[in-house]
């Protein structure tokens, strides 16, 4: 893994009293342990990766509670894993990335919802929206109302965040109903503390296990009970909700002197409304507002009374929720109409339907919001001018700049073997013409950036395959499919390969062979050889594709441009039908230097011989095309200025990041470039031989070498 | 406001620069000074080399209460930043932008050196970010600014650059905490300590020492040259020309001699007779360096010569940090194709194997440190006196002196349009491919829009404009649409004929035909 979480792991083991320090999601992670889970599950994905990568370096501890830990192969499995607290009085929590995740895991979570549960469920949706996303901007809110689950958005504020994961488990017991909570990005990497409580030992566990099973075809999701969980969701579940949300006070309402007015928000963005309201000179130091907020911090259900008790006696209220559609604000009108309460409700009107609500927004819209209701004691002119200040100072800045900065997009790692896959096809492609390329999700999905601009649809994780299913039998040459192991493994087997297979396409899919699920942090996969407790797995993508009846694999390491490049154009234009696929292989270059770097340091202060590779350019040999850079777009192939007068067009030139892959000089063989690369072996603790020979070469080859002009 | 609002950081960095270990180390030093702290970031796939924030909040009163705290936020507001560290140059631009850099609050730390964006580095000629309008607006924008190579520093140190931006911000003296503090956070990451505190070390001493002074650049001087060729250029070119046509002169006398220099300048000297002082001989400037670059056209020969010399081989060692006792083995990419071999051949042997088609290019790789093959590239390189003779070399005089010839009938309607047709020669770049591509695009842009111009048909005075856009186009992408795209705008219709050459086949007797015009 990307990461060692050894001392996070010391953090969880904190006792009463003890005071808890680290990330969010950490904090998270402890208040699961203190809330008595039998069970955690999960699959990997910014920004929950870290709930999953601790639980695997926690083994110590969760062997000492009897906990089950189980690194699922897919959203939909940690869902099903659920189903544990359906029949049994468990608390288990499960973890992914929403709304991808809620979407695979979907199928699951509605049977789950219907049956109910008895033991408490905890599902932890990390929510990937808005800046440093890199999914598609929904909502999880609708998940919650469509299959009736409660959603949680806390307000971030460490000792808050814990105290309410730790109450999500009582209200999903006492409404029979999993619970979801949602943590923005931010919040899950934000860092601070909390004094802890124990960790409490599960009832029912590895230690303590059960001997009956139960049966109740009530808990079943088949006719009729299917129809009575659907009433028990509306006269039991439901009403118990409300009553437990407002019992335990779970929403927060803060009381300020300016009550003419009011603000409602999500509890996950109360801590923005503080500080716009602190820029606003309407909130003190402490964050005490002089505005009423009452912060969400269960978004669904809402409570009817808690709403029309803060909106009463007042003349507007503004609901600050991110996202769309505006879910909560159409709910806050139904209530007040229902209920016959006359406040102004305002919402999108001020503040964007879409789009995250970072500082900038959040100002604007509070501000927008104030001047149009004209609050008694607000200062207008005040307001107007913290605005204005902002929008001054960003148009001097565009003004003394000229020019927007370019924009800094993710791409490929030092050494990707990813990388040399898409120079390849930009190769292939000079030869064949353009292709169709059916995208998927993973590192490779930074192929459509710059310079590489290859993919052409990307459709989900695993679906590389299955979305080019239409397109292929329409076009005059074959297409070309992508997919990571990591896709490959969580669907693409099945929903892509088997498939495919089934139907008889003719196609090509390269799959891309790194070892790990490496966007997310190098977890292990099944094709990785082993699991996270380093027991040996057997598996391999080459059995399963043989498993489900492809003929036609081809395995090519990646470096390998050439070979690459002519075995896509066999798979592309050769005669034999049916799905062709190309393992791309070569080991994740982060996870490899991670592995050799330690060991050469070892080898090197041991006196051990040690080849070190790197490439280069020689700059007065360059002209200054960059073909070079468009092939490759690796990090440390870069540009610099150049030391001869004459040239004014920055020269290429590989920096001291360059770990040696190999491709610069692959690309610059395959694509005929330019003389102007060379590969520079430097032998570290040469033996006698080496520098008998060295010394040899170098005192014929000196007397002969030219020189420069001084 | 009180002392109890918070001090606001915001540290903008490119993945895997370790901006979430230095944002570590800032929160454990306020924890360990009991100070209210709480950062956030958003890693996510920008720790994949894209650029990322971090975000911290600092309350510089002392609390021990962990529970009750004042509210801090999550997100970082314009107009609202203490202090801005930025890792590199163009982030500080990014900075700007976003409004994080105010002159009422705003401290910021950048450091001056260049990580470049892949639209900067992709470019086919510079697209480099003019970072100068940066520092200067930094100057403006910043309360304080504090900028200089902390990557250089760091690397001197034997460090990251994290470690020297920690020192940095604490010698900006704007931390509510003291130094003491921080190196213990270094030293309690157990990580690499001994360089960090080096590197921290040398980043607060040198934020003390001095605040914004980018370094400036030095003015490049005229290189030594024989008496007779400097005593020639001092009596016809004005002082603001010499050192250019002088470092013009030094590249042809070592790429083929003294006489090939004399001819340069007596083509130089064509152009120059012809320009205007009152623009500031800007065609004899823009002329005296490409036409030294392409009278220098690199062929094999100067390949070979340029991978066989000392100073090479020392800064290869240099680049790679070998040690003077490690062996460092040098592996050359070679392609040679049918064009290139028949560049070197004999004019009349040349075109003799060029009639054979272009051929499958064979790959070599040549290893430079062996006897073997550094003595092949030596030998090549020995062939440098017979050039005169070479097929390309005969090819490439014809063409210069009628782009020279072109310079100076487009500078006699207009000078700006001379000053364009000149700079058509930057599309001549590269090997392989890409110069063939090169080639084309400048015969094109030269058949259809130059010549029609020099021959009176099309509008006057639109000209140099024309050909800068088209010569823009040519350089924005390499499958040529765009170049394709400006041409059919601009020039009259196509009309077909031997002179509209396009590919290299028809070039060569293109340029075969003007050879014999000049002879």
């Amino acid at each position: 893994m990307e990461r060692s979480f050894a001392r996070e792991v010391q953090m969880l083991k904190k006792g009463a009293g003890e005071v808890f320090e680290g990330e969010g999601i950490l904090a998270i992670t402890k208040a699961l342990l203190q809330s008595g889970v039998s069970y955690v599950g999960g699959y990997q994905g910014a920004p929950v990766s870290h709930l999953v990568d601790v639980m695997a370096d926690a083994q110590e501890i969760l062997d000492e509670y009897g906990i089950h830990f189980e690194a699922c192969g897919s959203e939909a499995g940690a869902a099903a894993m659920c189903a544990a607290s359906i029949n049994y009085p468990m608390r288990g929590a499960v973890v992914w990335k929403s709304t991808v995740g809620t979407n695979v895991a979907s199928d699951a979570l509605s049977n789950l919802a219907s049956a109910g549960v008895r033991g408490g469920v905890v599902i932890i949706l990390g929510e990937d929206y808005g800046e440093g996303a890199s999914i598609i901007q929904e909502r999880s809110h609708a998940f919650a109302m469509k299959s009736q689950m409660w959603l949680m958005d806390p307000r971030p504020h460490q000792p808050t965040i814990v105290d309410l994961t730790e109450k999500a488990f009582e209200l999903s017991e006492a409404s029979n109903t999993p619970v979801m909570m949602e943590y923005r990005i931010r919040a899950c990497h934000m860092h601070g503390r909390f004094v802890a409580k124990n960790n409490r030992k599960p009832a029912i566990s590895r230690q303590n296990l059960l001997h009956e099973p139960d049966f109740d075809y009530d808990r079943i999701c088949l006719p009729p009970s299917t129809y009575a969980q659907e009433r028990h969701k509306v006269e039991h579940r439901f009403p118990a909700a409300l009553d437990f949300i407002q019992k335990h006070r779970l929403n927060e309402t803060f009381g300020g002197d300016i009550d003419e007015i009011g603000i409602i928000c999500q509890g996950g963005l109360y801590n923005s409304v503080i500080r716009s309201l602190q820029q606003l000179d309407l909130a003190d130091d402490q964050g005490r507002a002089r505005i009423p907020i009452h912060a969400l911090n269960v978004t669904y259900p809402l409570v009817p009374n808690e709403i029309t008790g803060f909106c009463a006696g007042k003349r507007a209220v503004l609901v600050v929720e991110e996202g769309q559609p505006a879910y909560l604000e159409e709910a806050i009108h139904a209530i007040l109409r229902k209920a016959d309460v006359n406040t102004t409700i305002v919402g999108k009107d001020v503040l964007p339907m879409a789009g995250e609500y970072v500082a900038e927004v959040m100002l604007n819209g509070i501000a927008k919001f104030l001047e149009g209701s004209v609050p008694r004691n607000v200062d207008l002119d005040r307001v107007g001018a913290a605005t204005k200040e902002v929008a001054d100072l960003k148009a001097r800045a565009a003004e003394l700049l000229g020019n927007p900065v370019p924009k800094r997009p993710p791409g490929f790692c030092v050494g990707c073997p990813e990388r040399p896959v898409f120079t390849a096809i930009k190769l292939a492609e000079k030869e064949v013409g353009k292709v169709h390329i059916a995208g998927d999700i993973g590192c490779h999905t930074f192929s459509t950036l710059p310079p590489f601009n290859l993919g052409n649809s990307v459709l989900g994780y695993g679906l590389g395959l299955s979305s080019a299913a239409a397109v292929a039998p329409a076009f005059d040459k074959r297409v070309i499919s992508i997919m990571g192991d990591g896709g490959f493994w969580h669907n693409g087997l099945t929903s892509g390969v088997a498939s495919a297979v089934f139907n008889g396409s003719d196609g090509v899919l390269v799959i891309m062979n790194n070892g790990y699920s490496s966007a997310t942090g190098q977890q292990y996969i099944p094709s990785t050889g082993k699991n996270f407790a380093n027991q040996p797995t057997g598996q391999t993508i080459r059995d399963a594709l043989r498993g489900v009846g492809v003929k036609w694999i081809k395995t090519v390491t990646t470096y390998r441009v050439s070979e690459m490049k002519s075995v896509l154009k066999e798979a592309l234009t050769g005669a034999q039908r049916g799905l062709k696929v190309i393992i791309a292989e070569s080991e994740c270059q982060l996870a490899r230097q991670r592995r050799l770097k330690p060991e050469v340091k070892r080898k090197l202060d041991a006196g051990e011989r040690v080849v070190r590779t790197r490439f280069g350019v020689d700059e007065d040999v360059c002209t200054g095309d960059h073909s070079c850079i468009r092939l490759s777009g690796c990090p440390s192939l870069t540009v610099k200025p150049t030391a001869d007068p004459l040239k004014t067009d920055p020269v290429a030139h590989v920096d001291n990041n360059c770990v040696g892959c190999g491709l610069c000089g692959e690309v610059a063989d395959a694509a005929a470039l330019c003389p102007s690369f060379f590969q520079a072996d430097i032998v570290q603790n040469p033996s006698s031989w080496d520098r008998f020979l060295d010394k040899i070469r170098r005192g014929v080859t000196g007397a002969f070498m030219g020189r420069a002009p001084a | 406001m009180s002392d109890a609002r918070p001090l606001t950081l915001l540290i903008a960095a490119l993945g895997g620069e370790g901006g979430g270990v230095l944002t570590d180390w800032i929160v454990a030093a306020a924890m360990a000074e009991d100070l209210p702290v709480q950062s956030t970031s958003i890693p996510g796939v920008a720790q994949r080399t894209g650029a990322t924030t971090y975000y911290i909040e600092i309350v510089p009163k002392p609390s021990t209460d962990p529970e009750n705290r004042p509210v801090m936020a999550l997100y970082p507001a314009p107009a609202g930043i203490d202090v801005m560290v930025c890792s590199e140059i163009l982030e500080a631009g990014r900075a700007m932008e976003s409004g994080f850099v105010s002159p009422e609050r705003t401290t910021l730390i950048a450091s001056t050196h260049r990580v470049y964006a892949i639209a900067e580095k992709m470019a086919m000629a510079d697209g480099r970010y003019d970072t100068d309008r940066i520092v200067a607006a930094a100057a403006e924008l910043a309360k304080q600014p504090i900028l200089a190579d902390f990557a250089a520093l760091a690397r001197q140190q034997g460090t990251v650059i994290n470690a020297v931006l920690l020192g940095a911000i604490a010698g900006a003296g704007v931390l509510p905490i003291p130094t003491a503090r921080l190196e213990e956070a270094i030293r309690a990451g157990g990580k690499a300590v001994e360089s960090n505190l080096k590197g921290f070390a040398a980043g607060l001493e040198l934020t003390k020492a001095k605040s914004s002074e980018p370094e400036a650049s030095t003015a490049p001087g005229g290189p030594s040259l024989p008496k007779r060729l400097a005593s020639r250029i001092d009596a016809t070119y004005p002082p603001e020309l010499r050192p250019l046509v002088g470092h013009g002169v030094a590249r042809l006398i070592d790429y083929q001699g003294t006489r090939y220099a004399a001819r340069y300048l007596d083509r130089l000297d064509g152009v120059f007779l012809s320009d205007d002082s009152a623009k500031g001989f800007a065609l004899t400037s823009l002329v005296a360096r490409h036409l030294a670059l392409w009278m220098a056209y690199e062929d094999v020969i100067r390949v070979a010569e340029l991978k066989t010399r000392r100073e090479r081989f020392a800064r290869i060692r240099a680049e790679t940090g070998a040690k003077p006792d490690e062996p460092v083995r040098i592996t050359e990419f070679l392609k040679p194709g049918r064009e290139e071999i028949a560049a070197i051949l004999p004019a009349p042997w040349g075109r003799r194997l060029r009639a054979k088609g272009p051929g499958k290019p064979r790959s070599m790789r040549v290893r430079t440190d062996r006897l073997g093959g550094f003595f092949r590239m030596w030998l090549l390189a020995r062939l440098r006196p017979l050039r005169p003779t070479t097929l390309r070399f005969r090819e490439e005089q014809p063409a210069i002196d009628d782009w020279l010839n072109a310079i100076i009938a487009a500078a006699g309607l207009d000078y700006e349009f001379g000053c364009k047709v000149a700079g058509l020669a930057k599309a001549l770049k590269g090997y392989g491919d890409t110069h063939t591509r090169g080639r084309r695009n400048y015969t094109e842009i030269m058949e259809r829009l130059v010549r029609p111009a020099l021959a009176g048909n099309g509008p006057r005075g639109t000209s140099a404009e024309k050909v800068a856009r088209a010569l823009d186009a040519a350089l924005s992408d390499p499958e040529g649409f765009a170049l394709e795209r400006a041409l059919a705008a601009d020039s009259p219709p196509r009309v077909q004929s031997a002179a509209s050459a396009d590919t290299v086949e028809n070039r060569s007797e293109n340029l075969q035909a003007q050879g014999g015009k000049a002879a």
